[in-house]
């Protein structure tokens, strides 16, 4: 019997109702089909409000679709919830736990609530806290954490039942660059040490490349395009971003013939083009404009920013 | 234990030492079990010498403030199975393990059965030191058969507020304080319920908690209202119990297809 995709979802459909007497009404997904295979990770990436919460929180059971259907490892996420729950958790960039607990009574609570017993649940709980570096800090209440102590733990929290599929919703959100460098290396590990399936949404371009074997595009509750980081940004021109101020500004139509350059254009006197890999490809960049005579009077690089990759893509 | 049995109580578990640590931290806990039963037994119990009330009618309000407390503090831990979670901002983790509600409500209503008889053996000492009253006098079984059913009072109650608690959110916090309140006023805490006007008595005779004060007040000699009081307690009491545990699923459901755990979680 082969096994089922971690995930399958197909033409899901959300819509929040709120307010009284006068109803609002508020789609969030606007018919979402694709699959996960097993043993990857799988990156949903996105704005503010485009469904990211609403999708990871279907399949986590948090919430019930309004039409469509999704499986989880082969559970009806409505019908057999209490199966996804079992081999599934979630964390996300926001969680909160109870204030004056510390974060060993935090994992011991959770594991409880997943069935574990007795001696097994000690080992598993002290386990976690070495995993997630959180030692030195599990007698301390929950409430006097920082913010990366405190995502570490969600992280741990979720890892209590030894899931087949982790489910996180911007588990870097609001974190120093350095510590959610860490936090990366840590989802990375999991996959690769544990095997386990992640699926996660961040709205930053460069967390969902450096992690995914596989990212989907959501805007607007809709799937928008689908592939591996390499094959996305060369179909939607997503790269960092040269920005060039020369000295001849005709000399832009030259670039775009580059390798690595994936789009080129001349707009207000700046000379604007999209390459694969700034770090790469800016020495060649330098030296062909160089050898031609053409001065640089300015140069700027930026990442790509999601709203840009967006319009491209609804275009 | 088999291995199924052991998982269930483990998951139940959780709900008592979740309780148990928030309790031993919080100095409300200290009011909840210690502070505002003493008052209510110490004022209510001097009130009765000032109006040189006759030992029965001061044993029959006594009886009242006593279930009133063990009542209030047993509730609030079912209450608390939610409302800690509310207040914490992060309902959504509890059901996303893979627990039944049951769960939730047997370990949250151990843990008040627990806080409950620390308040029973509180204000049981008070009363004798105090007035001379002796809680004890119907003897045991009558006494345990009173609890028990003050403490499935306390269950459904606690039920009812963690019903409101995922519908309204935190605007039903009130009601974890208040509900209680009601009881007072309709299952005759300190009156007879045989004062109430007819349409407001058939309501009394629609709360378990009136049964089982009226068996209980039987044994210091007030004549029962009711026959087979206790029975149409527990029957009562059985039939509330499954009502708001199925509003409680159906409750939570709501909240599932409305997103309510989600915006209660940030
Ligand atoms: N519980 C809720 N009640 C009402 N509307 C909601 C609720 N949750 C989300 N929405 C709405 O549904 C849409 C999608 O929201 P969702 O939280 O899934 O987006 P997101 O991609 O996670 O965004 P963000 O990056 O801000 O976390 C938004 O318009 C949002 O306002
Ligand atoms: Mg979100």
């Amino acid at each position: 019997m082969g096994l089922s995709p971690a995930v399958e979802i197909h033409d899901l459909e959300k819509s929040f109702r709120s307010g009284w007497p006068r109803r609002r009404v508020q789609p969030a997904l606007r018919g979402v089909t694709f699959s996960v295979p097993r043993g990857v990770i799988f990156a949903i990436l996105g704005p503010n409000g485009a469904g990211k919460t609403t999708l990871l929180s279907i399949l986590a059971t948090l919430l019930l679709p309004d039409r469509g259907s999704a499986r989880v490892l082969g559970h009806d996420v409505v019908r057999e919830p209490h199966r996804v729950r079992e081999r599934v958790n979630m964390s996300s960039g926001n969680a909160n736990f109870l204030w004056s607990l510390t974060p060993r009574e935090i994992l011991d609570i959770f594991a409880r609530l997943a069935g574990v017993t007795g001696r097994v649940r000690r080992v598993r709980v002290e386990a976690l806290l070495d995993l997630l570096e959180l030692r030195g800090h599990a007698e301390v209440p929950y409430s006097e954490l920082s913010t990366g102590l405190k995502q570490r733990l969600a992280l741990a929290k979720a890892l209590v039942n030894e899931p087949e599929l982790l489910i996180l919703d911007e588990p870097t959100v609001g974190l120093d660059p350095d510590v959610s460098v860490r936090i990366r290396a840590q989802i990375a590990a999991l996959r690769r040490e544990r095997g386990t399936t992640i699926l996660l949404s961040t709205h930053y371009m460069r967390e969902a490349e450096e992690l995914a074997d596989e990212i989907v595009f959501l805007r607007d509750g809709r799937i928008l395009a689908r592939g591996d980081a390499d094959s996305l940004k060369r179909r939607i021109k997503v790269g960092d971003a040269v920005s060039l101020v020369l000295a001849d500004p005709a000399a832009w139509e030259r670039l775009r013939a580059l390798p690595g350059v994936l789009a080129c254009a001349s707009r207000d006197g700046r000379v604007e083009c999209v390459v694969d890999d700034a770090r790469k490809r800016l020495p060649d960049l330098l030296r062909h404009l160089h050898e031609a005579g053409v001065e640089v009077h300015d140069l700027r690089v930026t990442e790509p920013d999601l709203e840009a990759v967006f319009l491209e893509l609804a275009r | 234990m088999t291995g199924t049995a052991a998982r269930e109580w483990t998951k139940v578990s959780a709900f008592i030492r979740k309780n148990w640590l928030m309790a031993r931290r919080n100095i409300f806990t200290v009011f909840e079990v210690v502070f505002w039963p003493t008052v209510g037994v110490l004022s209510v119990g001097l009130l009765t010498r000032f109006l040189d009330l006759t030992p029965e009618t001061t044993a029959f309000i006594l009886i009242g403030t006593l279930a009133l407390s063990i009542i209030q503090v047993c509730q609030l831990d079912v209450a608390y199975a939610i409302l800690f979670e509310m207040w914490a901002k992060g309902i959504k983790h509890q059901f996303l393990a893979p627990i039944g509600l049951w769960h939730l409500a047997l370990g949250s209503w151990l843990m008040g059965i627990l806080r409950g008889l620390a308040v029973f053996a509180l204000l049981a000492g008070l009363g004798w030191w105090g007035f001379g009253f002796d809680f004890f006098h119907p003897g045991p079984a009558a006494l345990v058969a009173f609890l028990l059913g003050l403490f499935l009072n306390a269950v459904i109650i606690g039920l009812g507020v963690c019903t409101l608690l995922l519908l309204f959110g935190l605007r039903a916090e009130v009601s974890a304080w208040s509900a209680v309140s009601l009881i007072l006023l309709l299952a005759g805490i300190y009156y007879p319920v045989s004062l109430l006007p007819p349409p407001v008595a058939a309501v009394a005779a629609a709360i378990p908690l009136t049964y089982f004060l009226d068996a209980f007040r039987a044994h210091y000699g007030f004549a029962p209202v009711f026959e087979a009081a206790l029975l149409k307690g527990f029957a009562t009491s059985l039939v509330y119990l499954a009502l708001t545990y199925g509003a409680l699923g159906a409750a939570l459901t709501h909240a599932r297809r409305r997103g309510t755990l989600l915006r209660l979680s940030e």
